[in-house]
């Protein structure tokens, strides 16, 4: 401890002043009116992910070139990054800070280069990271109906804190809608069945072809502690239009299944697809790599085409035809061709999904002729086999958002309990339901933990701290655009991950992009800002005028000294991602 | 010219006729000086010309810094003397004038630089004749005083002023009159080398930057420790008229001369005495020679050291006189000639006062002939007190 | 993702007086960093004269002399002079002034050391006035500037003097800016200059909130959008050869961002600020004539 230097007798003082010592003694944090401090908060990509991912932390773990702890990180929260990376709807990349400043960090891309990396490590590791408490099976039993994204993914943080878990699956395979409905061109079988036997691995049962009703009912599975029905969403929605129920007009799920199962499927050369959603453009795609000409009709714009934008383009590009603002409002047959009698739309106001409603043009009636008609118009849940007591409304059941639903024990989710149908919202209902699920056998209230365990202001769910407690929590603060420093960035182009080029791509069903490697993972994995999360790129330290940014002490990266920090802010200003937070201090 | 050959070896005497300048360089050469920083002004620059010559041809090893003004001269060398070597320098009038703020710095800190002022008037008008305003003007700077007499006296001057500069670390100025001593040639004896060597060590100074240390030097210092800084240096001060003692003393043991602080000359007791400093005293020796001989009793005092004032020295000189009479070649507005001024309030507290005769003459180089002098002592022989506080001897009217 | 590569070594200590945010602070912290520990630094009265703290104190980790305001390049020529008779032949001297002992007061002393090219580097700490005594108007300070000297309703007349040009011309070996918000380059130059011989020349901008009037938080900023507005553009002359860094010689952002955030240029009107505007686009294109020669 520095001390002051007093003297009293001038004989004591040097002739001339000569310093005798430094003035480490005068603690300049008395002059603070405002105080920094470390605080690392929630990316908007963090906040939007459905399915709680640790977005920016696992690209940090890219940008210092460990791919293994990114694939680790990103199994903390979701055991499907090799199928989401493929598959998701990235909201992610739209709420990119980065998108405001040049192009959005690639993250599908990244998610998916971990995952790739990750299948050629020897052994095929799995992340078998285990509550520390626990360290032996637990006795509840816990039934989980449906084995696609939802019932996997709670079925695997159920298995991670040792209960056993049994699947039931009325298909031969697991993966629910990701084995039915989404071609392999979009996500190869391997990779499915990778993270599939990844999650088996921990000790999940999967029983297949064990569908409800005939086979089993909901009552045999009253011994079970807890049950969570993620049957999700298979029957096709109708056009209500006459000549629907007639042969050659088939549905776009069944289509996609047949497929997706590797069945024939008899289908003419030329094909009516009524729809506008990634049903109806995968239905479209495929029929293209069958050598088929597809028509696809959609009554409102491309604007209000719910497929994702890429799967769009990639389905004009590989020579889909899309006719916007059409209906068809009959389907006759003439000589073995379907004819569908069409309508012309126009738009009018919104309805409740937002988008404006479609209203036919009078008069405007038209004709086209396909071999057949594939009606890809939406999809619906089969809710006869519910137990009494579960309620239900307007095709999907009610539940909590945590899935518990009216029923005592009996949990809910995925696309059998939402509108909101993704695969990441699926995995995001699976993950909740699981902690749920724990609470309710503990007797504990999952809400409370719930909301310890949001990210930014939740839904979604992170479980990492369920996992390793007493590390840091989530901060409700998303760092917006507006709080970050641009100058600390050049734009840079964002690496794209590289497709297949026509007209090779459309030969077969083989996957039409290729992962970034890892260079170009790096690179882009480099281009994220890293918004709310010190990644120590020493700002604060460099120009902190009173060398007050202590580094690498204790547990922290970076610790402000607080007996010498005048409290000027050029640290909280020079941080670029808002990693340091500020306020005011009364004195 | 200095010539090689003509620079004596060994110890034996050797006399050579040399201008007050050439023998403020040979001073300078022979107290190994590390550091000469000067800068040019009539007339002075003969020291300055001479130096470069020497240092020329290997006679002086210093360091010649060109520089470019007086101010960066006497900065040049607090640097140089704050880094731990022996500097010099040389200047007159308008430059000491310029020096002034450096001055103040350089005793501040303490540091044992000598500078040979040569005596010049200041402007306007241009004036580049004897006169003692620029150096007594600079009378409260901290700086050590000495006045010089004869050419020897400066020679030997510079070499004792080193010693005493670095005895107690303060600097000191070394006065000589313009032309009369500056430009006149007189026969002076260089000591050589060896001897002086054995007289002046070299420069071990306290407190000498050291790259490895990392001290701060001369930083700002508040009210509540500036006080004893300033207590100190007045200690100092208080403590060289022994030290000067002591080193003439040794000086004289070596060399065989020597000069007293403060110098009584002529009779025993006299009723007039003169006091003078610089080259004026020679003349006025021969004056008080001349009146005593015709039966007046008149005597003389030399002041050599102006700074510190040698109260006691003089009080001792002056004992017996019943009137003093002070030629002053200098004059502070408003007050009047500066020696008269600090003599006067040197005996102040004396119980017998004796009147004194402030005298100004010789301002900007008016010659101050023996005829002059004697008007000045027979005016006070003449009168018991002095017609007011200033006299003015030769003025036009 | 880009990380600051500088020095660690730590040659200032805590508990100095300088402001909150000031960027003289940050500027010696980062020039020490650079300078290393075997440098004698001078410092002429200024700011720095204060902040290391009263005796007995000082948290310059360094041997420090203070001295006269004047005599920055007379008082280093000394200290050069009696280290190399000493032995200290390798010990670096460095002199850290103000804008005032540079541009105005110390200029003298500074052009007779450069005109004989004493062996030194020359740090000159430009906050663009006479901070130390109160912020009074210097000739480093910027046309139409507010100082206590030139109130707003008579503000400078007088465009900042170019002691770049003025040090180029007296044929020293090197001369560069730097500034606080670019510190690898900062560093890069003094550690460059440290190699050298002669008289080296650094002018170094740095904000100072109280005399700028900005919050203490936006020192870094400003100065960063002084280079990229080209009032103050990185280069250095080294033999009489320009290099422009190439942060400057991207497309100059307008001066108006830069001034708009200082409260010693509110009372500018926009015609004001395009005059502003014009002198900036002046004095960068005789940046580039010179540099082209």
């Amino acid at each position: 401890m520095p001390d002051q230097i007093t003297f009293t007798h001038e004989s004591e003082m040097p002739y001339v002043p000569i310093s005798q010592g430094d003035m480490e003694w005068n603690k300049t944090g008395t002059w603070r009116t405002q105080r920094p401090f470390y605080e690392d908060k929630t990316p908007p990509c963090n906040a939007v992910c459905p399915a709680g991912n640790d977005i920016v932390s696992f690209i940090l773990r890219i940008v210092n070139g460990d791919f293994e702890g990114a694939w680790n990180l990103i199994r903390e929260e979701n055991p499907f990054p090799g199928i989401c990376g493929r598959v998701c709807f990235h909201p992610c990349e739209g709420k990119c800070n980065r998108g405001r400043f040049d192009e959005p960090i690639a993250i599908h891309a990244l998610e998916r280069f971990v995952s790739d990396f990750a299948s050629h490590l020897p052994g095929q590791k799995v992340n078998g990271t285990k509550r520390q408490e626990v360290s032996k099976k637990r006795k509840e039993r816990i039934a989980i109906i449906g084995a696609g994204p939802a019932g996997m993914t709670c079925a695997y943080h159920l298995a991670r804190l040792d209960y056993d878990v049994t699947v039931f699956e009325s298909l031969p395979f697991a993966g629910g809608v990701l084995r039915t409905g989404i071609p392999s061109y979009r996500l190869p079988r391997e990779v499915l069945d990778r993270e599939l036997s990844a999650i088996e691995a921990l000790g999940v049962k999967v029983q297949t072809g064990v569908p409800l009703g005939p086979a089993m009912k909901m009552e045999d599975l009253r011994s079970y502690g807890a049950i969570f029905i993620a049957a999700g969403a298979h029957r096709s929605k109708r056009l209500h239009v006459a000549g629907e129920r007639s042969r050659h007009v088939l549905s776009g799920l069944e289509f996609l299944k047949a497929i997706n199962l590797g069945e024939d499927v008899d289908i003419g050369a030329s094909v009516a697809v009524v729809g506008g959603g990634n049903t109806a453009i995968d239905v479209a795609r495929c029929l293209i790599r069958l050598g088929k000409h597809p028509i696809i009709l959609y009554r409102r714009t491309r604007e209000e085409m719910p497929a994702f934008e890429e799967e769009i383009g990639e389905a004009i590009e590989e020579g889909a035809e899309i006719k916007f603002l059409v209906s068809p409002v009959r389907i006759r047959e003439e000589k073995s061709l379907k004819r569908l009698e069409c309508l012309r739309m126009k738009l009018a106001e919104r309805d409740e999904t937002g988008r404006r409603r479609p209203v036919p043009v009078p008069e405007s009636s038209f004709f086209i002729e396909a071999e057949s008609v594939i009606v890809a118009a939406g999809e619906e849940t089969d809710l006869s086999f519910l137990p009494r007591g579960v309620k239900k409304r307007d095709g999907i059941v009610l539940t909590q958002t945590n899935g518990r639903t009216a029923v005592d024990g009996i949990f809910a989710g995925g696309d059998f309990a939402s509108r909101e149908r993704t695969v990441a919202h699926a995995i995001g209902s699976g993950k909740r339901s699981a902690v749920a699920i724990d609470c309710y056998l503990k007797g504990e209230d999952p809400e409370k933990v719930l909301q310890s365990l949001l990210v930014g202001n939740g839904p979604s769910i992170s479980v990492f701290p369920f996992f390793h407690p007493g590390g840091p929590s989530r901060n409700p603060h998303v760092v917006a655009f507006e709080e970050l420093n641009m100058d600390y960035f050049e734009k840079a182009r964002s690496e794209k991950e590289t497709k297949y080029p026509l007209p090779e791509r459309i030969k077969g069903f083989f996957e039409v992009t290729s992962s970034l490697n890892e260079r170009t993972a790096s690179e882009e994995a480099g281009r994220c800002f890293n918004c709310g999360t010190c990644n120590e790129c020493e700002n604060c330290y460099t120009f902190c005028p009173d060398a007050s940014i202590l580094k690498g002490a204790r547990s922290l990266s970076h610790e402000v000294d607080y007996d010498f920090c005048k409290g000027c802010g050029i640290c909280f200003t020079e941080c670029p991602r808002r990693a340091i937070s500020l306020r005011e201090e009364a004195r | 010219m200095s010539e090689e050959s003509d620079l004596p070896q060994g110890g034996s005497k050797m006399k050579r006729i040399i201008t007050g300048n050439q023998a403020v360089a040979y001073g300078v050469m022979l107290s190994h000086v590390e550091l000469i920083s000067a800068y040019p002004i009539t007339p002075q620059t003969t020291i300055v010309e001479e130096l470069s010559e020497l240092c020329a041809r290997g006679r002086v090893k210093a360091q010649f810094l060109k520089v470019e003004s007086e101010h960066s001269a006497m900065a040049a060398c607090i640097g140089a003397s704050t880094g731990g070597v022996r500097a010099f320098t040389a200047t007159s009038s308008h430059g000491l004038a310029y020096m002034h703020e450096m001055l103040h710095w350089a005793s501040g800190a303490r540091l044992p630089i000598v500078l040979v002022n040569v005596n010049r008037a200041l402007g306007p008008g241009w004036n580049i004749w004897n006169d003692q305003s620029d150096s007594l003007s600079q009378r409260d700077t901290g700086w050590i005083q000495l006045y010089c007499e004869r050419n020897q006296e400066v020679l030997d001057t510079v070499l004792q002023a080193y010693r005493i500069a670095e005895s107690i670390s303060l600097p000191v100025m070394v006065v000589l009159d313009a032309f009369v001593l500056s430009h006149t040639s007189e026969a002076v004896d260089i000591p050589s080398e060896e001897k002086v060597d054995g007289f002046l060590p070299p420069f071990a100074p306290k407190y000498p930057v050291d790259p490895m240390k990392p001290v701060s030097y001369s930083g700002i210092t508040t009210p509540e420790y500036y006080l004893e800084f300033r207590y100190k240096i007045q200690k100092a001060m208080e403590e060289v008229p022994e030290v000067a003692r002591d080193v003439d003393h040794q000086f004289r043991s070596r060399f065989g001369r020597g000069y007293d602080l403060v110098e009584r000359y002529g009779k025993d007791e006299g009723e007039v005495l003169l006091v003078t400093s610089g080259a004026l005293t020679g003349t006025a020796r021969t004056v008080i020679q001349k009146m005593a001989e015709k039966g007046h009793k008149v005597g003389g005092v030399k002041v050599k050291m102006v700074r510190p004032f040698p109260s006691k020295e003089i009080g001792q000189a002056l004992q017996g006189a019943e009137k003093v009479a002070v030629i002053d070649r200098n004059i502070s507005f408003g007050v009047g000639g500066i020696l008269a001024q600090e003599l006067r309030a040197g005996l102040y507290h004396r119980e017998k006062k004796p009147p004194v005769f402030g005298f100004v003459a010789g301002l900007g180089g008016r010659d101050i002939t023996p005829d002059v002098i004697e008007e000045a002592i027979q005016y006070t022989l003449d009168h018991s007190r002095p017609d007011g506080d200033i006299l003015w001897l030769g003025l036009k009217k | 993702m880009k990380k600051m590569e500088i020095p660690s070594s730590e040659n200032l200590g805590r508990g100095h007086l300088a402001c909150a945010g000031c960027g003289a602070a940050v500027a010696m912290r980062l020039a020490l960093k650079a300078l290393g520990e075997k440098t004698v630094l001078i410092i002429p009265a200024s700011c720095w004269s204060i902040i290391p703290g009263p005796w007995p104190y000082s948290s310059l980790r360094i041997p420090v002399i203070h001295a006269g305001f004047v005599t920055g390049g007379a008082t280093a020529s000394g200290i050069r002079a009696a280290l190399d008779i000493r032995g200290h032949e390798n010990a670096l001297v460095a002199v850290w002034a103000g804008d005032g002992g540079t541009f105005d007061i110390g200029l003298q002393s500074l052009s007779g050391a450069a005109e004989r090219n004493e062996d030194f580097i020359y740090i000159c700490n430009d906050n663009e006035a006479y901070m130390n005594t109160g912020t009074q108007r210097s000739s480093a300070t910027p046309y139409l500037a507010w100082t206590t000297t030139t109130p707003a309703h008579h503000p400078k007349e007088n465009p900042k003097k170019d002691i770049m040009a003025i040090m180029a011309d007296h044929h020293i070996p090197y001369a560069a800016t730097a500034t606080i918000s670019y510190p690898e380059d900062l560093i890069r130059k003094i550690e460059k200059a440290k190699e050298m011989k002669g008289t080296r020349f650094v002018h170094l901008l740095s904000p100072c909130p109280p005399g700028w009037r900005i919050p203490s938080e936006m020192s870094v900023k400003l100065s960063r959008l002084a280079v990229r507005s080209r009032v103050f553009p990185l280069y250095e002359i080294e033999d009489r050869k320009y290099t422009i860094q190439e942060e400057s010689l991207k497309e100059g952002v307008p001066v108006e961002q830069y001034l708009r955030l200082q409260g010693r240029f509110s009372h500018l009107k926009s015609h004001e600020i395009e005059r502003f505007q014009k002198m900036v686009d002046e004095q960068w294109e005789r940046l580039l004539k010179r540099a082209r020669c």
